[in-house]
């Protein structure tokens, strides 16, 4: 690298005008940028595509992620023409897989989120710097510029944005009308329900295509920042003005000497005596005083009064200090109070008071923990204010709904003939054990939602929907008969046995519950 | 029925249900030819009139609420009054009060409105709370205390109170005290797109253009009919739990986060009154918790307030009510 070479005048700039700057860098090479870039990009995202076809937000999100992958070549082609050497594209793509190598791994997994990307890229690709070294430099380089080149992030995620929806829009206004017809906004919401997966990835291709244009500028804008942030750093402004004075002047050096030689022949003792005077020159360090020993003494007297006046005081602080009533507290407060304060105020207690915080915190949460126990109906009530619409909640089959017990289990393996047999001492528990056997069916073989809610006119409603007459007949006699034992305390007639017996066998057969 | 009942008695009791039923159905039958599409709204009304209960209708305007009134007036044989409600009525323009007599030289007691069997209150919160309030005595204790006598009113006393939900100016809402004497609030909505089409079919036809008419019906129910269905609906039987259930629900108002206050005893006694009077009015012969269930929504509606929170999120009472309904467990065996 040479500092003279430069096809940009090296000056300390303004963050935003290094920013332009890069605007420009990017603008004069930008034929050679944006066509390595697009070469490097498009069939990337093509196979994507082409992988990810039935994903296209996951095809997006990946190329998104692999940008810092592709940045490298901008900044490569850059960081060359920066000094004249402008590659020609095809020298460029053939350098790209050597670019990755550095820190690939790094730039794509914890540096890919970083806001300053594109201001410390160059540090890994350019300076080769890796762990510690590049620690400290990225120290010193964050010193001044980091908001701007994280303002540099956020404004290019904006633009980025913007620019995609604009292009978006763009295909929708260029639309022919007939084509538009059929693009109600409607239909874009409900697109999840059809095949318009072809729409998802147009938008991403408008996506690819956008980046095309600006992330070389991107890349060009945090270089610009990089390299203005070394040019304060290393004064390359003086080192440049120097180097030209000594191009200038060599010429002239040898005959000024030349003169000089010739018109003060007469003290050339003088010329050589003259030595060069530095702190460190031998003669300086002989003194009885060496320069090393008086730096030291200003040191120590700079450290002292009046000059500083370093205190360390650790206290606790009881809200506003009053200076000016200190000393007529003082000789109020009792001197225990005083000892007690003193004692605080030592570190002595550092352990017990954490102790002490992490009670607090402690109860604290527990009584968050508690008040959201002690009002949890409520929570419930305004958690789940909306009744809900379409929401399907997998709610798990009642086993003791209504009252009754409709675990499978308990149930008879013979409902009909159990209910035969019961029937004869005990009708009412044989008709309650058919009702129980229709509603266990209805929940475990219709996947019936019953609530414990639910009354029986709702159950046969439920069955209706069912649209299965020969069910709903049966389930209707039988509820008519339960309604009228259970409610209006008549029992059954006997013949009802055997018509609900074989109405059931009828319907689920002998050995249907278990 | 576990009671011990002579046969003889019981079949009796048995035909007079059924024949109370049926007139039930008849009357409804009848109101169903003249307001059309509102089912619901109907078997509501019949259940507080069995039941011996007042209805507060609210709907928008052009529902047929005053129709549906008047046709139950025509259906029924008994005297029927209307007082529209206005912002500058008075109490005694309710009541009745006392007139001097040049004649004899006396004060005669003229009595209001209010005496009759069947009362519509039109329009009732466009009056002020003083001339509501007038209503309160009649509607609990059907009696009216004028010039320091109580005068009873003739049984059954039915009070129809319409209401306008959307209109907010000059309106005077309803007190707590009023709207729970109401057995029923029955919402009027909209009726289907077939029902509807029905309607307006019907009412171009009619010789009076915009309304339909209520004078073809016939007059299927006596005062005295009336009675009889309200002693026969209270004498039905009715399980403990479904009594049980009818408390619960009520009960449940008073504890649910989402209403602020719950129903009184009173819902829990209108809720089973409703019951009975629409097993009746269904045909049957004991009362099960359907017939509560149908009922609860018309008779808590107006009992309970929604929770303030609620209310911003535009919940309405009916959805909050019928969160509750399908939280408390039916009874079952």
């Amino acid at each position: 690298m040479r500092l003279s070479d430069a096809s940009v005048v090296i000056r300390p700039r303004t963050t935003w005008e290094a920013m332009d700057l890069g605007v420009l860098l990017s603008q004069r090479h930008r034929r050679l940028l944006i066509t390595s870039w697009a070469i490097v990009t498009l069939p990337i995202f093509a196979l994507l595509t082409l992988l990810l076809w039935d994903s296209p937000s996951l095809a997006v999100f990946l190329f998104w992620w692999l940008k810092p992958v592709f940045d490298r070549l901008p900044l490569y082609i850059l960081s060359k023409a920066m000094f004249g050497e402008t590659p020609t594209l095809k020298q460029a793509l053939r350098q790209w897989p050597r670019l990755l190598r550095p820190q690939l791994l790094a730039s794509l997994t914890w540096r890919r989120l970083s806001l300053s990307r594109s201001f410390l890229m160059p540090v890994v690709q350019l300076e080769g710097l890796a762990g510690e070294e590049r620690q400290q430099r990225l120290r010193v380089l964050l010193q001044r510029n980091a908001g701007a080149a994280q303002w540099l992030t956020i404004i290019g995620v904006h633009l980025e944005t913007a620019l995609w929806i604009g292009l978006m829009v763009l295909f929708y206004m260029l639309l022919p009308q007939q084509v538009e017809l059929d693009w109600g906004w409607q239909t874009l919401i409900t697109a999840a329900t059809q095949d318009w997966r072809w729409l998802e990835h147009l938008t991403n291709t408008f996506y690819v295509l956008v980046l095309i244009v600006w992330e070389p500028i991107y890349v060009a804008c945090g270089f610009s920042l990089y390299l203005n942030r070394r040019t304060r750093l290393e004064a390359w402004d003086i080192e440049l003005v120097f180097r030209r004075l000594r191009q200038r002047l060599t010429s002239t050096v040898v005959t000024l000497l030349l003169a000089a030689i010739l018109l003060v022949p007469t003290a050339p003792n003088v010329w050589a005596a003259e030595p060069v005077i530095s702190p460190d020159s031998p003669r300086l360090l002989e003194q009885p005083l060496t320069s090393q020993a008086s730096r030291d003494s200003i040191k120590a007297i700079l450290d002292r009064p009046p000059f500083k006046n370093k205190e360390t005081v650790t206290r606790y602080r009881f809200g506003e200090d009053k200076p000016a009533s200190d000393t007529a507290d003082d000789r109020q407060t009792p001197a225990w109070l005083k000892a007690l304060f003193s004692l605080l105020d030592s570190q002595r207690f550092g352990v017990l008071a954490s102790l002490i915080e992490v009670l607090l915190w402690g109860t604290v949460i527990g009584a968050i923990g508690l008040l959201i126990w002690r009002y949890r109906d409520w929570l419930q009530a305004f958690v789940n204010r909306r009744p809900t619409l379409n929401r399907k909640v997998a709610r798990p089959l009642p086993q003791q709904a209504f009252g009754l017990d409709l675990n499978r289990e308990t149930l008879p393996a013979d409902i009909a003939a159990s209910a035969e047999s019961l029937w004869q001492s005990n009708p009412r528990e044989a008709l309650g054990l058919l009702y129980r056997a229709l509603l266990s069916h209805l929940l475990h073989d219709f996947n019936m939602a019953l609530k414990p809610a639910d009354t029986e006119g709702e159950v046969l409603q439920r069955i209706e929907q069912l649209q299965q007459p020969a069910l709903l007949a049966f389930s209707k006699n039988l509820t008519g008969h339960w309604q009228n034992m259970a409610y209006g305390h008549r029992l059954p007639p006997a013949h009802l046995q055997q018509e609900l017996c074989d109405g059931w066998r009828a319907l689920f057969g002998t050995g249907a519950v278990r | 029925m576990s009671e011990q009942i002579e046969p003889g008695t019981q079949t009796h009791a048995t035909q007079q249900r059924q024949r109370a039923s049926q007139l039930a159905q008849a009357v409804r039958t009848e109101l169903q030819k003249a307001v059309i599409g509102q089912n619901i709204v109907i078997d509501d009304v019949l259940t507080a009139l069995i039941a011996g209960g007042h209805v507060l209708l609210e709907g928008v305007p052009g529902l047929g609420k005053t129709l549906l009134v008047r046709a139950l007036a025509r259906c029924f044989g008994g005297e029927f009054a209307r007082i529209q409600f206005t912002p500058d009525l008075m109490p005694s323009d309710v009541t009745g009060h006392a007139v001097y007599d040049l004649q004899t030289e006396q004060f005669k007691l003229r009595k209001g409105p209010l005496f009759t069997n069947l009362l519509l209150a039109d329009e009732i919160n466009r009056a002020p709370a003083k001339t509501q309030a007038a209503l309160l005595e009649a509607m609990q204790e059907r009696q009216v205390t004028l010039e320091g006598r109580a005068l009873p009113i003739a049984q059954p006393f039915m009070v129809l109170a319409t209401q306008n939900p959307i209109e907010q100016e000059g309106t005077y809402p309803l007190p707590e005290a009023e709207l729970d004497r109401f057995m029923l609030k029955v919402r009027m909505d909209y009726p289907d797109a077939e029902q509807e089409l029905n309607m307006v079919r019907q009412v171009s036809r009619s010789t009076r253009a915009d309304m339909l008419d209520v004078q073809p019906l016939r007059t299927v129910l006596q005062a005295k009919d009336v009675l009889a269905l309200q002693r026969i609906a209270s004498d039905l039987p009715m399980d403990d739990q479904v009594l049980d259930y009818a408390v619960r629900l009520a009960r449940s108002t008073r504890t649910w986060p989402g209403l602020t206050l719950g129903a009184g005893p009173r819902a829990s006694i209108a809720l089973v009154r409703c019951a009975r009077a629409r097993a009746l009015l269904r045909g049957g012969e004991f009362v099960i918790p359907d017939d509560i269930k149908g009922c609860a929504l018309a008779v808590l509606r107006h009992r309970v307030r929604i929770a303030p929170e609620l209310d911003i999120e535009g919940l309405e009472v009916d959805q909050v009510l019928k969160q509750l309904l399908d939280q408390v467990p039916a009874p079952r065996e």
